[in-house]
């Protein structure tokens, strides 16, 4: 019998240490000892996107809103984002990743996965090849990057946070069913706070407990969750890293400075946000075609609603019933919440050969 | 209650009543038909809320008056399944009514009369008269283009406009459009709209029976009524702004292209088998005299036809989804269909090759 002995994939994971805060720090260094965010000032409802380790230490985290984070750490600066620096950043940074490997997989601005499987370059050695990235962004960029090293996405992320920040962590093909053993579930993408809490409600904590099922069981428990976590309790992910990115959806929001407290408040935000969704989709029509249409809302007490509806056409009226649906289903009986985020989104497909064209 | 009816004057108001009750029902009763006995006169009532159908039949003997509510799909059931001139008994005893016929016997459950809903009255503006089979027509013509359980529920249903002394029905999923008019009586009558759901417009047309009968058209602000000899029908309107129907009826279309409608049918419904199964595009080629028809499917099988036609002038090249010609092709009557082109970008008009009344507009696809 023939069989194909698979080559060990030599995945490495990389990911900037809190990367706006990082860059800010590096412009102004009497930052580095002082508590800082990167966000939406308090006073109009913003949100932080980043913030140093300073500022950590005192609870502050990403997607809290500003104002909790000032209660937190009352001395934390908040600075206003620069995107575009950022952007020139991570520029330079997919730069140094591209003298190592053609294949990458950007995630964000400041994290991405390199296949380093065929690299020649360090003996072969995806920990030096690791090493040598590390230093680079360090010494060009002035920033500090963690990385992780492993034969798969999967194990490489968990790695990259191992050692984090300003770390390096490698697990070894041979290395990987005893560290994924002892990995907590919860480390598994798709296991939030409600798995976690209802695996842990079960003893299940760690990867190794989760040995005990069939993959069988496993599907009837999870679902389509199930089949990949058959997988990842063994450390196994055979996703390949992609290089082109895939579209799924393209979506805008806003999050109004004061809460849209009626339907007619909703709707009247619609227009403007679906010519900027418009705006967007222009430059996407091409390669893409629309499988469906989606409405987002963030009530008051940051609980959030997202209603869709299967089409292939785009007009504001398809927008509307969905956003009727979702408005009242947070505002049921007594309970009155005021919207203070409103999105709306396009999931999208492959490109349709054939397309109906609309009479209005 | 109790009285005995043939099946044959029971089956048919019964079969069009209980149509009107949905398979899934938010209330009980409304799994259930509403019978009344009043001397010799025997009402049955179906509604889901939306729609309301009641219908009438004289009994060759008086009953026992009284009413109730019986399961309408089993007594449905039963009486079908009874042999045909079957005399057929029904009397409620308690809470049961018990179903005879011959040597046949079926207890059915009951709910009071009293819990059966009525749909909501609203004062009447207008109304007026019609021919059955003319109304029929008018709905059969246009009833296939209304949209299905789309989010704008608008376009589930039935535009019904009533101007300048004429009825028109305007159906549209906003991929194609069929409308037809008819004269009425109603000369001075300002302009009016009003949709008419789907169900609705379904139901309506089933009970268009009477080759030579006329039925009665009542409209209320948020109810259309219809009565005929045996039944009185009513239906909810759906209070929502349908789309402008002039502004998509093409204006400039120059290319005009008379085909054959048989002919046109069979090398459509060939070509279709070879369509893409979800888009459904075939390319239409028009040039002098000649119509080509060529589908594709991802699997790369082709089919392609030619058709003689009726038609001098530049090429022109255009895609449809097949299945929405064919619906246009399926409801016309005439020998000829005359089809309005202007460029394969903008919608066809799609007619019979006479002077009915009917028109139909559909949007070309990008193949």
């Amino acid at each position: 019998m023939l069989s194909s002995v698979p080559v060990d994939r030599k995945i490495i994971h990389c990911d900037c240490d809190c990367f706006y805060a990082a860059v800010e720090m590096r412009d102004q260094p009497s930052y580095h000892h002082r508590p800082i965010a990167i966000g939406g000032p308090a006073n109009s409802r913003g949100v932080i996107a980043t913030c140093n380790y300073p500022a950590r230490e005192f609870g502050v985290h990403s997607a809290m809103s500003s104002a909790q984070a000032l209660r937190a750490c009352p001395q934390l600066l908040i600075l206003p984002s620069r995107m575009a620096l950022y952007k020139s950043v991570s520029a330079q940074i997919m730069a140094i990743f591209r003298r190592y490997s053609d294949c990458i997989e950007p995630l964000s601005l400041d994290e991405a996965f390199v296949d380093v499987t065929e690299s020649i370059l360090c003996g072969g050695s995806a920990t030096r090849i690791a090493q040598r990235i590390r230093a680079e962004v360090a010494a060009e960029v002035g920033i500090t990057i963690s990385a992780g090293v492993a034969p798969n996405k999967f194990i490489a992320k968990v790695a990259s946070d191992w050692r984090k920040p300003n770390g390096l962590f490698v697990v070894k093909p041979e290395e990987v069913d005893a560290f994924s053993a002892q990995l907590a579930v919860k480390k598994i993408p798709g296991i939030g706070p409600v798995n976690a809490a209802k695996l842990a409600a079960e003893n299940i904590h760690i990867c190794a407990d989760l040995r005990v099922f069939t993959a069988l069981e496993l599907e009837h428990k999870f679902g389509r969750l199930g089949q990949s976590l058959a997988l990842r309790r063994f450390g196994l992910d055979e996703r390949p890293v992609q290089t082109c990115r895939i579209r799924k959806s393209v979506s805008v929001e806003n999050t109004y400075d004061q809460d849209l407290v009626t339907l007619e408040d909703c709707a009247q935000a619609l227009q403007p946000l679906y010519e900027q969704l418009m705006l967007r989709w222009q430059q996407l029509s091409a390669q893409y075609a629309v499988a469906g249409v989606v409405v987002k809302l963030k009530f008051a007490d940051f609980t959030q609603l997202t209603r869709e509806y299967a089409t292939n056409d785009i007009e504001l009226d398809l927008f509307q019933p969905l956003l009727k649906q979702a408005f009242s289903s947070g505002n049921r009986q007594q309970q009155k919440r005021g919207v203070r985020l409103l999105g709306l989104g396009l999931k999208l497909q492959a490109p349709i050969t054939q397309q109906q064209l609309r009479l209005f | 209650m109790k009285f005995t009816i043939s099946r044959e004057a029971f089956l048919k108001p019964l079969v069009l009543v209980a149509g009107v009750v949905e398979r899934r029902q938010t209330l009980p009763v409304l799994a259930n038909i509403l019978v009344v006995v009043e001397g010799d006169q025997l009402t049955l009532t179906g509604t889901d809320l939306e729609v309301e159908l009641v219908g009438r039949v004289s009994l060759d003997q008086a009953g026992e008056d009284g009413s109730v509510t019986i399961p309408a799909r089993k007594l449905m059931d039963i009486c079908k399944s009874l042999p045909d001139h079957a005399m057929i008994e029904v009397a409620q005893t308690d809470e049961h009514v018990l179903v005879r016929s011959a040597r046949s016997r079926f207890k059915l459950s009951t709910l009071p009369a009293a819990d059966f809903p009525n749909v909501e009255d609203s004062p009447e503006s207008f109304e007026f008269e019609v021919p059955q089979m003319a109304l029929k027509q008018l709905v059969d013509q246009t009833g296939f283009a209304m949209a299905q359980q789309d989010v704008r529920y608008y376009l589930n249903g039935m535009l019904f406009e009533i101007k300048d002394a004429q009825l028109r029905t305007v159906a549209t999923d906003g991929h194609r459009l069929a409308t037809s008019c008819m004269p009425v009586g109603l000369p001075d009558q300002a302009a009016q709209q009003l949709i008419v759901p789907r169900k609705g417009v379904l139901e309506l047309a089933r009970l268009m029976t009477e080759e030579d009968g006329t039925v009665r058209l009542v409209i209320g602000a948020s109810h259309i009524r219809a009565f005929t000899n045996e039944f009185i029908f009513t239906s909810k309107l759906v209070d929502g702004k349908f789309p402008d129907y002039e502004r998509v009826l093409p204006r400039n279309g120059d290319k005009i292209v008379l085909v054959d409608r048989l002919a046109m049918r069979g090398v459509l419904s060939r070509a279709a088998i070879l369509s893409n199964e979800k888009y459904r595009g075939v390319r239409m080629t028009v040039s002098d005299t000649n119509l080509q028809v060529v589908a594709n499917n991802p699997e790369q099988e082709e089919a392609e036809e030619s058709l003689m036609v009726d038609y001098q002038g530049a090429q022109i090249e255009i895609g449809f989804n097949v299945g929405y010609v064919l619906d246009v092709l399926n409801v016309l009557h005439s020998d000829q269909v005359k089809m309005t082109l202007s460029d394969s970008n903008s919608s066809a008009l799609l007619a019979d090759g006479g002077n009915g009344a009917a028109q139909y507009v559909i949007m070309p696809m990008r193949l």
